[in-house]
């Protein structure tokens, strides 16, 4: 009797010690110090501006952070379902449009309306979404590079916006020194905001059906999962973002136009970054991001020519696409080299 | 003398997957009818996919007349003589029955050769001159089980290999198809059946083997395997109590 | 009526060189289950090839066809071999390969726009400026060439298909992969010579868009959309299908254009290509006898 007794101990002695050690584990594993951290130092960042002079470098950044956003949000969809959108900059144009005539019309800045905005791209995006995504595989994605010849024919010849020549919106009435500086905070919000949300939904069981639905759809549909709807619904919420960015880049530029939404080269770069970083994954899109405009500005210095920065894209695509499919984050992570800071996954 | 066809110890399975076959060995004798049962997910398909060079072998090693084959394509595997029919009959469905025959005989370089194999096809089975210019993609189940296995009287192989030709048929029907096949083995050519109904399967077979778990079990003349009780038992039990 | 009879054959010629220049993508889809993004832009380099011998030696543009075809026929088939051999192999659509396909489509737009600049240019051969009356039909000889050239070409592509032995093994190929490995073709040749053939084809129509369209390297994003269009109306890797289906949308095109408006003539193709996809998305002529 007593020695069963020592048995019983025991056992719940190592059940005790093993449930310890996955509590441990996920603990460690969810470093959210490192990402707060990171935005904290973001967030101080333009006190720099008092000393004057760092313009060009708030310039990058923002840029940086709108294309973190615009990745990400990019990456809810193309990523976690594995539907490849290369029309999504119809949604930054959707953003930009809407915003940008409200401000021009009745003076309200972008950076009040930027949600209403992100809202209309969702809805846009919610019905061009529920026809779209009844196609499946290489049917979507020449659809979606119909759709943003459809939005360029349509705003290029809309009088109403200004057509082709687009419209110019008033600046703020700011210090050169502080001008850009609304706006740093504005791409950094919805940036961090995009970033968490991909997070959420990585971890939800929406986002567990999504995965789902890029590996294999018709099981995932067996399985129960409503696909049509969460197919639609991710792809409102990646035009979402989009369409906030959109927002506010167009009175950062102070003019909306056609050809600064509406070029190939965007949808290109949203693609191109979440592949460099690791599709599907919620810190690829970032570090993505990051490299690829580093590599844009290089290029830009040092080659000059635009052409030349399209070839330079497209052999870095080129050469990711072949060698690390899955990214930097994927490729670390296979290898289980992935530091632990960016482990957000 | 080496054997007509020597399957050694060969490991295969499919993409990145677990292996299927786990070291399966076969060896099969000119002019037979040589049958393969197991239960399903033993193997049987993926030996045969293995041996005609669709799936690659993994290790072991496939002879052929003692020369080794595996490593090679389909298409020169054909070219050696072995030709496979696979279950989905491997037909090109928006092509005519008459391009298809011709299609079976792509590895034939003379042209007044292989017109002749096709019309000598097309005179053994009158279904399919009927409906030499019909596509293949609309016949009927049985009709596209004829033509696939007719197909294989173009090139003349040494071995066809049958897998669950069968499959989804009508009894009368499958009856035919069994003796489609024991003409192709009166032209000469060794038979490897793979057949899900294994009485009905060794009943039709001079020789048969036992597939289990990627493994070669038993072996033996068809008849005697049948007869065997661990068969029996093991293997044969539903069929029985079907029958 | 005379109106309306120009207009249909203005159609009819445009969209014998929209064919053309779906004809390589299809085919390539075909066989290969490849989404070519990057046809558009070597269409494009096959009408520099053109323009080049134009300028420099005066070769006549039709007559520059077989050498565009068989620069971009090379071009093809190293591209095959550097790139899409490992994707080709496994003959079943990736979102890889588009993805592959988009970055071929950007290095070559660079490419092109940095050793040519991205203005526009034509061939301007005798006939790309005259007209013919007929009546009261007035039908620009430009067209009218390059619309019955390329009909040639595909013509020669469809006997080719049709009656040979290598023709046999695509069209199998392209049906039922595995059968035709199992009828003793090797379909990782088939492959190539046919990647070869798709991106030669786009090199002989560049060199009729050479003299019909202005073009610059860049021009190539809306071509993708159009001839993606075709390629799905005629049922993806159905070579009849995109002949039938670009004959047809031209046609309509040119009323779009004549009657309500050139910009929106392009639309016709979009509008067709989203109407198809919800009513038909096996295509106008596709059928559900094949699976894959």
């Amino acid at each position: 009797m007593a020695v069963q007794q020592l048995d019983v101990d025991n056992v719940i002695e190592a059940r005790r010690e093993y449930n310890a050690g996955l509590a441990a584990e996920s603990k460690g594993k969810r470093v959210w110090q490192f990402p707060v951290l990171l935005l904290l130092v973001l967030a101080l960042f333009p006190i720099l501006q008092v000393t004057d002079g760092y313009n060009y470098v708030l310039h990058l950044m923002l840029y940086t952070f709108m294309y973190v956003a615009m990745a990400s949000s990019w990456n809810i969809l193309g990523g976690y379902t594995g539907y490849i959108s290369l029309g999504h900059n119809v949604f930054f144009c959707i953003g930009g449009y809407f915003s940008g005539m409200i401000l021009a019309y009745f003076g309200v800045s972008t950076l009040i309306t930027a949600p209403l905005a992100g809202l209309a791209a969702a809805a846009v995006g919610f019905v061009i979404g529920s026809v779209t995504l009844k196609m499946r595989g290489p049917t979507f994605i020449i659809s979606s590079i119909a759709l943003l010849m459809v939005a360029r024919i349509l705003f290029d010849n809309w009088h109403f916006v200004g057509g082709s020549n687009g419209i110019t919106l008033p600046q703020l009435h700011l210090d050169a020194q502080w001008m850009k500086v609304p706006y740093y905070y504005a791409f950094l919000l919805i940036a961090a905001l995009t970033v968490w949300t991909s997070y959420k939904i990585k971890h939800s069981k929406f986002g567990l059906g999504l995965r789902a639905i890029s590996q294999d759809e018709v099981k995932a549909e067996s399985a129960g999962i409503n696909t049509r709807f969460y197919k639609v619904a991710a792809f409102a919420i990646s035009a979402f973002f989009v369409g906030m960015a959109g927002a506010v880049w167009g009175e950062y530029l102070t003019y909306i136009r056609p050809n600064i939404f509406l070029v190939i080269l965007v949808a290109a770069n949203l693609v191109l970054m979440c592949i460099l970083g690791g599709k599907g994954t919620v810190a690829g899109p970032i570090v993505g991001a990051i490299l690829l405009i580093a590599f844009n500005e290089l290029s830009v210095v040092y080659l000059g020519s635009s052409e030349l920065n399209i070839l330079g894209t497209g052999v870095v695509m080129l050469l990711a696409l072949m060698f690390f499919p899955t990214g930097i984050i994927g490729t670390l992570a296979a290898k289980k080299k992935l530091p632990r800071f960016l482990d957000w996954d | 003398m080496p054997e007509l066809l020597e399957v050694r110890d060969v490991v295969a399975g499919y993409g990145r997957g677990p292996a299927i076959l786990t070291g399966t060995s076969l060896t099969v004798r000119p002019g037979q009818v040589q049958c393969i049962i197991g239960p399903n997910g033993a193997g049987k398909s993926t030996l045969l996919k293995a041996i005609s060079g669709l799936l690659p072998v993994r290790s072991g090693e496939i002879r052929f007349e003692g020369e080794r084959i595996d490593g090679l394509r389909p298409d020169q595997i054909l070219r050696k003589g072995i030709c496979f029919v696979p279950q989905e009959r491997a037909l090109f469905p928006r092509m005519s029955v008459r391009e298809n025959l011709r299609m079976g005989g792509y590895v034939i370089d003379d042209k007044k050769v292989l017109e002749s194999r096709i019309e000598e096809v097309l005179r053994q089975f009158p279904i399919l001159r009927e409906r030499a210019h019909q596509r293949a993609g609309t016949m009927s189940g049985g009709q596209q089980q004829m033509l696939a296995m007719a197909r294989t009287l173009i090139v003349k192989p040494k071995i066809v290999m049958l897998d669950e030709p069968s499959l989804g048929l009508a009894p009368k029907i499958v009856q035919q198809m069994f003796e489609i096949m024991h003409m192709l083995k009166d032209r000469g050519m060794t038979v490897i059946l793979v057949e899900q109904n294994a009485i009905m399967g060794l009943n039709n077979s001079t020789w048969g083997a036992v597939l289990d778990l990627g493994k070669t079990l038993f072996e033996g003349p068809a008849q005697e395997v049948l007869a065997d009780p661990r068969i029996k038992e093991l293997y044969l039990g539903k069929a029985k109590a079907a029958a | 009526m005379s109106n309306v009879i120009q207009i249909v054959i203005l159609g009819l010629a445009l969209g014998g060189v929209y064919a053309l220049m779906a004809s390589g993508l299809t085919l390539i889809f075909g066989v290969m289950r490849i989404v070519n993004l990057a046809h558009p832009v070597l269409i494009i380099a096959g009408a520099f090839v053109t323009f080049w011998l134009f300028r420099l030696y005066g070769v006549d543009p039709i007559l520059a066809m077989p050498v565009a075809a068989i620069a971009l026929f090379c071009v093809g088939v190293i591209l095959y071999k550097l790139i899409f051999e490992k994707e080709a192999a496994s003959a079943k659509y990736s979102e890889m390969t588009v993805l592959l396909t988009f970055a071929v489509a950007m290095i070559f737009d660079g490419l092109l726009g940095w050793l040519f600049t991205n203005t526009q240019r034509v061939t301007t051969p005798s006939y790309a400026t005259d007209a013919i009356f007929i009546g009261d039909v007035f039908i620009p000889t430009g067209q009218l060439y390059a619309g019955v050239a390329s009909l040639v070409v595909i013509g020669l592509l469809l006997l080719f298909l049709q009656y040979t032995r290598f023709g046999y093994a695509i069209r199998a190929t392209t049906q039922n992969r595995a059968a035709a490995q199992l009828m003793g073709v090797n379909v990782g040749l088939v492959s190539l010579i046919t990647f070869g053939i798709g991106i030669g084809l786009a090199g002989a129509a560049g060199s009729l868009v050479s003299f019909i369209f202005s073009f610059f390297p860049a021009k190539h994003w809306e071509w993708i959309a159009i001839l993606m269009s075709l390629v799905v109306l005629g049922g993806m890797g159905k070579l009849g299908g995109v002949i039938a289906g670009s004959l047809i949308l031209s046609v309509i095109a040119a009323f779009v254009g004549a009657y309500i408006g050139s910009t929106w003539s392009t639309m016709t193709f979009f509008l067709a290509l989203f109407v198809i996809l919800l009513v038909r998305p096996q295509g106008l002529f596709g059928d559900k006898i094949e699976e894959a």
